[in-house]
């Protein structure tokens, strides 16, 4: 009876290194069966690994400016963003131009652009000098908050003072969409100009022509308020 | 001298000896309830624990200023104070929420090409002022 066991558990041992070496081995076998195969795959995935490394250095050191148009000759642009003034080098074969219509894009030509236009580059930047992949169209929109400080009824205007000290004056125009978050939900619902106080917190959006704005002294015509009550911080 | 006059000697003698040091023990607890304390007591001297009106900073950690995103729609991730009232604002989008807890991750919308976003956050201790933090964000679509 031992020698039963002893020699089942012997076999058993035998059979299973017998299996694994077979299994181990099976690979080695469809290589050396079919070693072009395994090449081509090897070089398609080491072909995957470089492209996708490439697109993302390409990625990584893509980056993008936007400001106004100081000048633009149809070789290159000159860029003021917030104050620096960055050179953008066309590339005929490599540039593309835009203009942002709504949530559209349309293709348009260098000289298209034209000084105060406001525009985003997306490119190469080394040292202030931009190899404009992409250059688009857009709008230049302000966004800030602060106090309401003063409502004029009559003229449907509001004077904000932020929190950097400026003083805003915005007109309310009948395109300006007026919200105010409810204090209870904290939802934000449509509301009319009465509703609007001094004391007030505001949120609000502008859009900027040119550089400086068109308007002078920070008047603007609002383009969306979003009023939070003083209600809100008393209670 | 008679066995009881010694016991009775002693006895009183015991008894005075007692009640003398029960007078003088009562007498100086009266003095130091009296007497006025110049230095203040070790319990005044701890300092005022402010931890529970401290301010946690609002920090913005998702998206970087000047990202480029090739998606019309982004995380906004960070830490500000719990139960502030943080307020999202762009041109194309307003948003309030109740902080419930310190970290918070809020999905917003983009228009293409620029997208200039103010993110308040408005404690809820009042005595607190507003925290406040604009980002640009580029949406580029991958087919550009």
């Amino acid at each position: 009876m031992k020698k039963i066991i002893q020699n089942t558990l012997l076999l058993g041992y035998l059979v299973s290194m017998l299996v694994g070496n077979t299994m181990a081995q099976t690979p080695t076998v469809t290589a050396s069966s079919s070693p072009t195969v395994t090449v081509d795959k090897d070089i398609l995935k080491l072909k995957e690994k470089v492209a996708n490394k490439v697109s993302e250095i390409r990625r990584k050191n893509n980056k993008a400016v936007s400001g106004f148009v100081v000048s633009n000759d149809g070789n290159t642009m000159k860029v003021n963003s917030d104050g620096v003034e960055n050179l953008v080098k066309f590339d005929d074969a490599l540039t593309k131009y835009f203009k942002i219509l709504g949530t559209q894009k349309k293709e348009i030509k260098a000289d298209d652009i034209e000084k105060n236009d406001y525009i985003i580059v997306s490119g190469i930047i080394v040292d202030n000098v931009i190899t404009a992949n992409v250059v688009l169209i857009d709008e230049n929109f302000l966004v800030n908050s602060g106090k309401i400080t003063e409502v004029d009824k009559e003229n449907y205007n509001i004077k904000v003072l932020t929190s950097d000290k400026n003083t805003y004056n915005l007109n309310i125009e009948t395109y300006t969409k007026q919200f105010m978050v409810n204090i209870k939900t904290l939802g934000i619902e449509g509301v009319g100009f009465s509703k609007i106080k001094e004391g007030d917190t505001v949120h609000f959006v502008v859009k900027k022509i040119g550089n400086p704005p068109a308007g002078g002294n920070n008047n603007y015509s609002a383009t969306k308020i979003l009023i939070i009550p003083q209600e809100y911080f008393i209670k | 001298m008679k066995k009881e006059t010694i016991v009775a000697i002693f006895l009183g003698l015991l008894f005075g000896g007692i009640l003398a040091l029960v007078i003088s023990f009562k007498n100086k607890e009266i003095q130091l309830t009296k007497s006025k304390i110049i230095a203040p007591p070790k319990e005044k001297n701890v300092p005022l624990n402010l931890s529970g009106t401290e301010l946690q900073f609002f920090e913005l950690t998702e998206p970087a200023d000047r990202t480029i995103s090739e998606n019309n729609l982004i995380h906004l991730k960070g830490t500000a104070a719990k139960d502030s009232l943080i307020l999202v604002q762009s041109p194309i989008k307003d948003l309030a929420v109740h902080n419930l807890q310190e970290k918070f991750d809020l999905e917003f919308p983009l228009a293409l090409g620029e997208n200039s976003i103010k993110i308040v956050v408005y404690p809820k201790e009042k005595q607190f002022r507003p925290q406040e933090k604009s980002i640009k964000v580029y949406f580029i679509d991958s087919e550009l």
